[in-house]
Parts: C-alpha cells; sequence; structure tokens
C-alpha cells in the first residue's frame, strides 16, 4: 500500500524521488482534480429514527393490506383434488394399481366418482399430481440432450453420454433418450359430466397452450427440419424403453407430434420439488355465461399406465381455477400479512425504545 | 471539513484498535450470511410448493425456482450494501445500480433464444428468467424475501446507533442536517498530517479498516467501542495527533 521510496517530504507535501542517474525525476504527485484526490460529492444517509421507524411503519402498512388482498384472492379460487393411486382396497383403481407390468398390451382402467360442490366458472385447469416423485434428483435432471429435443440431426442418432444407460437400446439411439423421458406419465384422464337426467356428457379437453411458448416453439424441435413425416424423420432410433408408443405416435395432430407433443414437453420440465403438480389439460370456458363446470356428480376415467405403489408415490387429478397470483397459494398472503405485522409491532418497539433510552448519548463529549 | 479529522483524532480509535474487523465481527458476519441464505432458500421454498403461472401452466419448475432464487439473492445483497455505504458518490451508484442491471443483462442473455442455438447443452435455461419475471407472484416473492432480510439488520442497526452510538455516529448525528458533504471515501485518514507516522511503523498493527474503501463500518463495533472507553479512560491518539503537528 505505502511504497517504502519515501525519502522526504517537503513543506507543500511534493514528494521527490532520486532517479538512477542521480538527478531527480518529475513529481509522480497525483493531480488534484476531486476523483483522484477522493473528495467527490457524496449523499450520506444516516440511520436516525426519523427515517428508520416511519420506514418500517411505512413497510408494515404496505404489506398488510398486499398480504390481505393476496389471501382473499386465494381463498376466492376454487380447487378439487382427487387422488386416484388406489392405496385402499376400497378404491376403485386398487386392482389396476397391484397388477402391473410394462408389457401389459390390455391396459387396465378404472373410473372414480367425485362430486363438486361448487361451480366453477371460467377456465378451469386440470393438473396431474404426483408425489414422493423426486424429478429435481441430481443425476436424473442431468439425464437429457438438449441438442437431441432441439431437432440437431447429429445428436438424433448420437445421444449424448449424459443419457446414459437410457441413450442405446438394442443397438439403436433412443430418441429421446434420457431418463426424465423415459419416466414420462402417461396415464389418461377423462372427465364425465352426470347430468341430472341420467347421461354421461364428455367434457372437452384442450390439451394444446399447456406448455410454455418458449419450450414448444424453441426449446423443443422436431428433427428434420420441416419434414412432415415424422416417421421418416425418426428413422434409426427407436422409443424409450418405459413407452408403449414410439414418439413420433404421440399425437395425430402435426402440430403435437413428435418432440413438440405439449404433453412431452410439461412432463420434461423438472419439477422443483417432490410433490408437484404438472397441467395436463385445459377446460376452456363456454360462450353465453354457461358456467363450464357446473355443481354436481362427475366421473374421473383412468387409463392406469404409470406405477407409483413401488416407490410410494401418489397420483392426483386436481381441478383449479386461476387468479392474476397464480393458482391457490396461501403461503405468500400468511406470510405478507405476517411480515407486515412483526414490521409494525417492531416499528413500535423501536419507537418506545428510542423515546425511554434513545437520546441520553447523544450529547456526550467526544472531541480529545 | 477535512478539519473534523483534526479536531476529533479520537475517531481513528477504532481501526487502530482493529475493532472493526476481528474474529468476533466475522463471525457475526457468517452467521448473518447463514440465516440470508436460509431465509433465501425457504421463503421460495414455501411459496413455489403449489405455484402456476396467470395462465395456468405449471410454474413449480426447477428453473424458475432457481431464477427467483438467484434474483432475490443479487437483490438482497446489493440492499445491503447499499445499506452499509455511508457515502453515496458517484462510483458508489454506478457500482451498485450497476450490478443489478448488469445481473439482469447477463441473466437475460444466458436465456436468450440466440445463445440457445449456439449450445443448446450448455445453456438449458432457455426462457426460464422470461417467464418466471413477467409473473407477478415471483415479484411479490422476491420482495417479500427482500424484506424479510433486511428488516433485523436494520433494526440491529438502528438500535445500535441510537443506544449506543460510536464516536463516530454521534459526529454523523451532529451533521446530520448537512445531506451534502464533499467527504472522502476513506475514513479520516488523509490529510498529510499522519501519513510518516504510520509508514514508518511507530503504530503498531494496521489495521485494514482504515483503509477500506467506501463502508466504515462503525455501527457493527459499537458494543466493543463503549467496552473499551469505559475500561480504559485513556485517549491514546489525542496525544499522537497534538504531538505530531
Amino acid at each position: 500500500m505505502m511504497a517504502s521510496t519515501y525519502n522526504a517530504k517537503d513543506e507543500d507535501g511534493h514528494i521527490t524521488v532520486a532517479g538512477p542517474g542521480g538527478g531527480t525525476l518529475r513529481s509522480r504527485k497525483p493531480e488534484n482534480t476531486a476523483f483522484k484526490q477522493q473528495r467527490l460529492p457524496a449523499w450520506q444517509p444516516i440511520l436516525t429514527a426519523g427515517t428508520v421507524l416511519p420506514a418500517f411503519f411505512v413497510i408494515g402498512l404496505i404489506f398488510i393490506p398486499i398480504g390481505i388482498g393476496l389471501y382473499v384472492t386465494s381463498n376466492n379460487i376454487k380447487e378439487f383434488e382427487i387422488d386416484y393411486t388406489g392405496v385402499d382396497m376400497s378404491s376403485p383403481c386398487f386392482n389396476c394399481s397391484q397388477n402391473f407390468s410394462w408389457n401389459s398390451t390390455r391396459p387396465c382402467t378404472c373410473s372414480i366418482p367425485f362430486y363438486l360442490d361448487q361451480p366453477y366458472e371460467s377456465n378451469v385447469f386440470m393438473y396431474y399430481g404426483l408425489s414422493n416423485f423426486y424429478q429435481n434428483h441430481r443425476r436424473y435432471v442431468k439425464s437429457r440432450d438438449d441438442s437431441q429435443l432441439n431437432g440437431d440431426s447429429e445428436a438424433l442418432t448420437k445421444p449424448s453420454k449424459e443419457c446414459e444407460p437410457y441413450a442405446f437400446h438394442d443397438n439403436k439411439p433412443i430418441a429421446p433418450c434420457g431418463a426424465i423421458a423415459n419416466s414420462m406419465f402417461n396415464d389418461s384422464l377423462e372427465l364425465f359430466y352426470n347430468d341430472p337426467n341420467g347421461t354421461k356428457v364428455q367434457i372437452h379437453l384442450m390439451k394444446t397452450g399447456i406448455a410454455w411458448w418458449t419450450d414448444k416453439h424453441v426449446k423443443f424441435r422436431n428433427p428434420g427440419g420441416n419434414n412432415p413425416n415424422l416417421t421418416v424423420a425418426f428413422q434409426g432410433t427407436t422409443k424409450p424403453v418405459n413407452w408403449r408408443k414410439p414418439v413420433y405416435e404421440l399425437d395425430s395432430d402435426q402440430e403435437n407430434d413428435g418432440f413438440i407433443n405439449e404433453d412431452f414437453i410439461v412432463w420434461m420440465r423438472t419439477a422443483a420439488l417432490p410433490t408437484f403438480r404438472k397441467l395436463y389439460r385445459i377446460i376452456q370456458k363456454k360462450k353465453d355465461m354457461v358456467l363450464t363446470l357446473p355443481r354436481g356428480n362427475y366421473t374421473l376415467e383412468v387409463v392406469y399406465n404409470y406405477p407409483v405403489r413401488s416407490f410410494e408415490g401418489r397420483k392426483r387429478m386436481i381441478l383449479s381455477t386461476i387468479s392474476w397470483m397464480g393458482g391457490k397459494n396461501p403461503f405468500l398472503g400468511i406470510a405478507y400479512i405476517t411480515v407486515g405485522s412483526v414490521c409494525f409491532f417492531l416499528g413500535v418497539v423501536l419507537l418506545i425504545i428510542h423515546h425511554k433510552y434513545g437520546n441520553r448519548n447523544n450529547s456526550a463529549d467526544i472531541s480529545n | 471539513i477535512d478539519c473534523n479529522s483534526l479536531r476529533y483524532p479520537s475517531l481513528y480509535k477504532p481501526g487502530q484498535q482493529n475493532l472493526l474487523f476481528n474474529k468476533r465481527q466475522f463471525f457475526l458476519c457468517t452467521l448473518q450470511g447463514l440465516g440470508t441464505s436460509f431465509l433465501l432458500f425457504f421463503i421460495p421454498y414455501g411459496a413455489f410448493s403449489v405455484m402456476v403461472k396467470e395462465d395456468g401452466s405449471q410454474f413449480s419448475d426447477q428453473q424458475a425456482f432457481a431464477v427467483t432464487i438467484a434474483t432475490s439473492l443479487v437483490i438482497v445483497v446489493s440492499v445491503q450494501i447499499g445499506l452499509d455505504t455511508h457515502y453515496w458518490t458517484a462510483v458508489n451508484h454506478l457500482f451498485i445500480w450497476g450490478s443489478v442491471t448488469v445481473y439482469f443483462a447477463i441473466l437475460f442473455a444466458m436465456q436468450s433464444d440466440g445463445i440457445f442455438g449456439i449450445f443448446p447443452s450448455n445453456f438449458q435455461f432457455i426462457g426460464a428468467a422470461r417467464n418466471c419475471l413477467s409473473e407477478k407472484s415471483v415479484w411479490l416473492v422476491i420482495l417479500l424475501t427482500t424484506v424479510v432480510c433486511m428488516v433485523p439488520g436494520l433494526a440491529v442497526s438502528f438500535l445500535r446507533v441510537d443506544l449506543f452510538p460510536t464516536l463516530t455516529d454521534k459526529q454523523n448525528l451532529r451533521r446530520v442536517r448537512r445531506t451534502s458533504s464533499r467527504r472522502s471515501a476513506y475514513a479520516f485518514s488523509h490529510q498529510q498530517g499522519y501519513g510518516e507516522l504510520i509508514t514508518s511503523g511507530k503504530n503498531m498493527r494496521m489495521s485494514s479498516v482504515s483503509a477500506a474503501p467506501s463502508a466504515g463500518k462503525s455501527p457493527h463495533s459499537s458494543n466493543w467501542i463503549e467496552n473499551m472507553l469505559k475500561r480504559k479512560n485513556e485517549v491514546l491518539i489525542s496525544g499522537f495527533g497534538n504531538k505530531s503537528k
């Protein structure tokens, strides 16, 4: 920091240094500007009672209404959840959960009746939820090849090493490779409304518009350019080990087939926590102010393909409406109310302390 | 303005007695870091367990979680630094606001379509920042996390300044009317008077604090200083100050 080549200091602080030849070099004194002499104009905020205490009160007064708003909004969101794993003997899906094998050609179906006691308006979102499923396991998350999913033809036939052991099967490359793709959720859920006069009306479920726009249009692309024939584009590859159908038969709709199938995209976006829900279908609101889902009896028909009993997992179907802050999330509302009240209370406490003890020390002498 | 440092040479004491950066302060800083990390993870964790976006599509995924926590972190740290900065020169403004701006610039650059096109396997977070930071609930989470991390520190600092003001604090309070001052960022150590004294090593271990830029960490040391002052009722440096001139 301080050089040791100080020789002498003149009265006015002018530093001279002896040069190698014996003469004096020109002065190395830095310029006398505000920037170099560290005399810049500065704003000096000081923590006085006049600034800190109002800040606490203001924070409290802002947060409490926000919290109340969030909590009320969250409470107005309607949500219905039904667990269809089939753990109990009495559950309709118990048989399906017991006899399971990957090779069974005839899928097991079960149907669960339920009752909605509140009518649902506007768009209703249908989610499937899994519990105890660690999509955030490190090795699992790495097990994918984004180049292959982006339609790169070279990566299609040579998947990356991260996908091992789900990269090759029968000497053919797997498309899509990796453990995430291999464990894709493949239950089919259908919703039926039991009319008061006894007929079962199938509720129309939209299967597009469930993935992020950036995912569907940028991140995931089918190989082979714009070749509409996906069977040709995926030639030379094989389906993942645990899938029943290859990737180019995921949907008859061209826009939703192959890698850009939205269910596949939604599954590939790995969840952060072991209990998660993913968007499955959207029930769009009907015209003319008709209720999307009126109150009454419904039936959930499940094609039970996905085994979760082996790791004590659970499967659920969730129906939910949406608000400006997303789904039903009481945590934020309660947290805001709590923090706001704590801040306000703290402000009051600090005010009392400041009044009683604060000003005593300020007049003490600090000079020599 | 600079003559304040000559008039109150006892303000030099904390630096020379190594009161502002010792093991205890370091330990307290570590503790504060631990607490902040804890809050930075668990508040978004609580909020994200059932989050969905405004259009209903799923949201509780790893990448959005990561972006939320990272953004909260950068904002909390910047606010913390801002609160600790005692002299806001133009340079300070540039670096503090600049850090936050550059963070967002880099975040969006790393998660843009362009760089994903070049290196798909390395930049997997494409689209995460755009989708995540356009949600109102994410900003509410970030705001909540910031406030929760700042409030305890602020309360403690305020209590220290109010109940146990250090000499520096009292000095500052006397000048509380003046909002702008041509103040150097160095803590009182620039006039030529003490230069040779310090470099010649006559003083004991010169702590790094008095040369530390920007932050004068006086509120943290108030307890130490008060204890030292009460125990030793002599003023060493004031004698120094008088003799060397």
